[in-house]
């Protein structure tokens, strides 16, 4: 009873002080009113009485500190000196202190930030209202290909689906250029996205200002309206209200809405426009994304047999002018993040991996500690020392590292996430919802707080068990060895650990290094595209854009396309002979691409039949066109295509004869033989100019040095363009930042794994040399030489190792089975990074045994014989 | 030279707070007004090092504070004896007794040398 209120007595004292501070002025003012009142009842007049009254008190003042530092030493009594204890042993034993608080810093930083973006991107709910119930519905091919639908079908899935509370359909977004007001000075470049009527509806998403389009502005031919995002408004739009007009293009168009901060669907989009004002009328073409919301009593199950049902009606009505033998119903979530599970559970993995390692050094650092500590415990407890004591000091001890070491791993924690998010941006989804989430810091730390705590208070937990005597009488060389094997199968553990992720990261350095050298087909080196969006349709100034370009120092040639190079997107659509008939199944998928004269010599194409376009293939001379070589393949196989007559969908009526046939520009993306293209000139097809068109231009110098000479040549012709400029190279490279993303994370993992194995060894064997110094001076004493000595002490280390090795390939064997679709141009058992990942192994083993063992080899055999051991 | 009627033996302000509780719960001042009383000025205390002792013997657990109205119908502090408290007093009494006795003996002792 009275402990309990001793004890509370000190947490209020800790926790309240404040508070306390007021009660005890009142307590002090109460006492000198009571006396001043029996000062008055004596005799004296008021001013005189409350004299005396202060007079038999003293200083108010000092009374009350002295009772507050009466307070304070009940308190810090124990309490204070056992931190010193702690922090002055924690400093004497620096080796074992850094090596717990690195060990404790990676793992909770490197674990927190891991599983704060796998928490982000993959766990979260999407930020739409019933997010678990919104599904994407694709088109799927007799071959099971997956397409983007057509606006016909997405119609008469809209109306006739029964699974769903709603249908709607976005387009892919393109890039345009926008005035933010009518009387702006400068346009701006703006990622536009069509979307359809009931599409925020669909998502739950509700404007912030303004509404959503009207039904009238959803239909054919409605009024020039648009929605922004927020971000827009902001930052473009200064926040105005009432929102007013802006131009798109040179169309003044009402802005009658504003999307919530941060609304992204898919891309991130500034402009958003009713798409059904323009429907698509090709029941065979892919330009858009549907998505669905099933109804609360609708299952996955039942939405997908629904899509069937109707997609295998709509197939017998419309036969072979759609390719949509049936439908696909994947859930949103997992078509937003499906390229980047693999790839984030691997970092996650690799996080894992380090945590635990992190977790069996702690454990085995502790272990050791605890027994050299054995005697010095057993010596305080013969001493007087408490049990509790001992157990509150030990306890302490850890407390303070595991406070240190996870204050540090928070700062690294918040370090990587910054570089994820800054890496991440527009590669990850969702990557800027990005933060540390509290609930993964929270068992971290409690994880590594455990290991610590119940290890470090372990000597003291002995002492009940009757062993003082044993502890204190000495030598104890037999325990030693069952807890050096125990500590060697630990650190052989992690050295498993770090060799599955050195293969890991070694199979993925392969992997960038065969994307960023892949044959492409064409010469992605010393090019530089500039993308921009050209007055609406007229292309009279291509010719001196082209001269502008041309004449910048270096430049050796220039082609404009309306696709970037490897982009192919939603433009493909079947090529068809002319011996083909309507609806029949068509042949050969192409994309579509508009390009000039000299596009293939500037890009080095190979021409492997035929000729490119030249300055005569103009309007009104016959309409022409160049295919690929697996479209040729296909379309006629064993004939030369040249001379033969082609049509696409994009140019429905036209025949077009094949001039030439080139060579694929693939990209590690695709297969090769799946990227199939149909060019047709520009000055015959100025027409199938609408979006936006990209200057290729190649030099022979650094491409990076002509960026801002391209960037003016282009706003000097067109002033209105706000071109997105940059290397062919590095556009290359970003395709790719998914995998320097993994190959960055296992590398890093990898080498802090590598690292703290290597500490794991260096503790080990300096236990067995510290504990063995008895030992080994008796066998110095009887002959053997120091080499003797420590060889053997660098093959104890060796067979540690190997051990771990062994394990470890077995376990990369294994877990790289989930990483085999994310790998390009080499095997996921591929030698050499087995080979490197052992090796480097066994190295960073050597290299950790061999300052301990050098030790060991300078053992003294008189001063070790004497020594208890 | 004269001794400060108020100065007492170390140790010995502790057995008296425990004392004077011990007759019942009472704010700082009371029970230093019933220590200058009972000993008839003879322990009179400058009030003001109640508080920090009271403070100590709250940390130890021999007493308890808790807010009361007081007799004229203000909040106060009272202090109030624990069991462990009156378990204190009474090994500190006993000290007392002892340690009282002997040096009484010793005095009278040297009464009958000198």
């Amino acid at each position: 009873m009275s402990r309990m209120h001793a004890i509370r007595e000190r947490i209020v004292a800790l926790t309240m002080s404040g508070w306390r501070d007021r009660d005890l002025e009142r307590e002090i003012a109460h006492h000198l009113d009571l006396e001043t009142a029996r000062q008055i009842e004596r005799g004296y007049p008021p001013d005189v009485a409350r004299m005396k009254a202060l007079g038999n008190f003293g200083d108010p003042r000092r009374v009350a500190d002295q009772t507050r530092d009466q307070r304070g030493r009940q308190i810090m009594e124990g309490g204070m000196q056992d931190l010193r204890w702690a922090i002055r042993s924690l400093r004497k034993n620096l080796g074992f202190t850094l090596l717990a608080l690195v060990t404790l810093t990676l793992g909770v930083g490197a674990t927190t930030a891991a599983y704060s973006v796998l928490d982000t991107v993959l766990l979260r709910p999407l930020p739409y209202r019933d997010a678990d119930r919104l599904v994407l519905i694709r088109e799927k091919t007799d071959k099971h290909n997956l397409l983007a639908p057509s606006y016909p079908n997405f119609i008469d899935w809209r109306d006739r689906a029964r699974a769903f509370d709603g249908v709607a359909s976005a387009m892919f977004p393109y890039f345009g250029t926008v005035w933010p007001a009518t009387n702006s000075p400068e346009p701006v470049r703006v990622s536009s996205m069509g979307v359809s009527k009931h599409f925020f509806a669909t998502l739950g998403v509700a404007p912030v200002v303004g509404r959503e389009f009207t039904d009238a502005e959803n239909a054919l031919g409605g009024p020039s309206v648009a929605m922004v995002s927020y971000e827009f408004w902001q930052s473009q739009m200064g926040g105005r209200q009432p929102l007013g007009t802006i131009l798109r293009g040179d169309k003044p168009t009402v802005v009658v809405g504003v999307l919530p901060p941060g609304f992204h669907f898919v891309n991130a989009a500034d402009i958003y426009w009713p798409h059904e004002q323009a429907p698509g009328t090709v029941r065979s073409g892919h330009n858009y994304l549907v998505i669905g919301k099933l109804k609360p009593t609708a299952s996955l199950t039942v939405a997908r047999s629904d899509m069937t049902a109707l997609s295998r009606d709509l197939f017998a009505t419309w036969g072979n002018d759609t390719q949509a033998v049936d439908a696909d119903v994947t859930p949103l979530r997992d078509y937003l993040v499906s390229n980047f599970r693999v790839l984030l559970s691997v970092v996650l993995g690799a996080a894992v991996m380090v945590l635990l390692i992190a977790c069996v050094n702690l454990l085995s650092a502790q272990l050791a500690r605890g027994w050299a500590r054995e005697r010095e415990i057993a010596v305080r407890a013969a001493l007087g020392a408490s049990r509790g004591r001992l157990a509150r000091q030990l306890c302490l001890e850890s407390l303070v590292l595991v406070t240190v070491g996870s204050a540090m791993g928070l700062l690294l924690a918040f370090g990587l996430i910054a570089t994820i998010k800054s890496v991440g941006t527009g590669l990850i989804p969702r990557i800027n919802e990005l933060s540390i989430d509290a609930r993964v810091l929270g068992f971290v730390v409690a994880a590594t707080l455990l290991t610590t705590v119940v290890v470090g208070v372990y000597p003291a937990l002995r002492l009940s068990r009757g062993q003082n005597g044993v502890l204190l009488g000495g030598t104890r060389v037999a325990g030693s060895a069952v807890r050096a094997s125990l500590w060697r199968a630990l650190v052989g553990f992690e050295v498993a650990l770090a060799v599955v992720l050195i293969i890991g990261s070694a199979l993925f350095v392969q992997t960038l290094h065969n994307i960023l050298t892949s044959d492409s087909g064409v010469d992605t080196h010393g090019i530089v595209t500039a993308a921009f969006a050209p007055d609406s349709g007229d292309l009279r100034d291509l010719d001196r854009l082209h001269d502008g370009l041309a004449t910048i120092p270096g430049v050796t040639g220039v082609a404009f396309s309306t696709r970037l190079p490897f982009s192919w997107g939603s433009w493909s659509g079947p090529l068809r002979r002319r011996s083909d008939p309507l609806g029949h199944d068509w042949p050969a998928m192409a994309g579509f691409r508009v390009v000039t004269p000299g596009y293939f010599s500037v890009m080095r194409q190979h021409v492997i039949a035929g000729r490119e376009f030249t300055a005569n293939d103009r309007d009104g001379a016959i309409k022409i066109a160049i295919i690929t070589k697996g479209a040729a393949e296909k379309l006629w196989p064993g004939e030369n295509a040249v001379g033969k007559t082609i049509a696409t969908n994009f140019l429905f009526t036209q025949w077009l004869t094949v001039v030439g046939v080139v060579a694929e520009a693939t990209s590690w993306t695709m297969p090769r033989g799946e990227q199939n293209e149909i060019f047709v000139p520009v000055a015959q097809q100025p027409n199938s100019v609408n979006e936006q068109l990209i200057a290729v231009v190649r030099t022979s110098g650094d491409p990076r040095s002509i960026l801002p000479a391209v960037r003016s040549r282009i706003r000097a012709v067109v002033p209105t363009a706000a071109a997105d400029i940059g290397t062919l190279d590095e556009r290359v490279a970003r395709s790719a930042a998914d995998r320097r993303f993994a190959m960055l994370a296992l590398t890093a993992f990898g080498a802090i794994a590598l690292l703290l194995a290597g500490v794991g060894i260096y503790g080990v064997v300096w236990y067995i040399v510290t504990t063995r110094t008895r030992e080994i001076g008796i066998r110095m004493a009887l002959g053997a030489t120091a080499a003797g000595v420590q060889r053997q002490m660098l093959t104890s280390a060796l067979a540690m190792a190997l051990g771990g090795v062994i394990v470890g390939v077995a376990g990369a064997i294994f877990a790289t089975r989930f990483v085999q679709s994310s790998l390009y141009g080499i095997s996921r058992l591929d030698p050499w990074a087995y080979v490197m990942g052992a090796s480097l192994a066994i190295v960073v083993a050597l290299l950790g045994a061999f300052v301990p063992a050098r030790r060991s080899s300078r053992v003294d055999p008189l001063i070790a014989l004497r020594s208890d051991g | 030279m004269g001794k400060d009627p108020g100065e007492l033996l170390p140790g010995t302000f502790d057995l008296l707070l425990l004392k004077a509780l011990s007759l019942g719960a009472m704010h700082g001042w009371g029970v230093a007004e019933r220590i200058e009383r009972l000993s008839n000025g003879a322990c009179a205390v400058q009030q003001g090092a109640v508080y920090p002792a009271l403070q100590r013997l709250l940390t130890r657990g021999y007493i308890v504070a808790e807010w009361r109205m007081s007799d004229n119908h203000r909040n106060a502090r009272f202090y109030r004896l624990t069991a462990s408290g009156r378990k204190q007093l009474d090994s500190e009494q006993e000290w007392w007794r002892r340690a009282s006795a002997g040096v009484d003996r010793v005095l009278r002792a040297a009464a009958q040398e000198g």
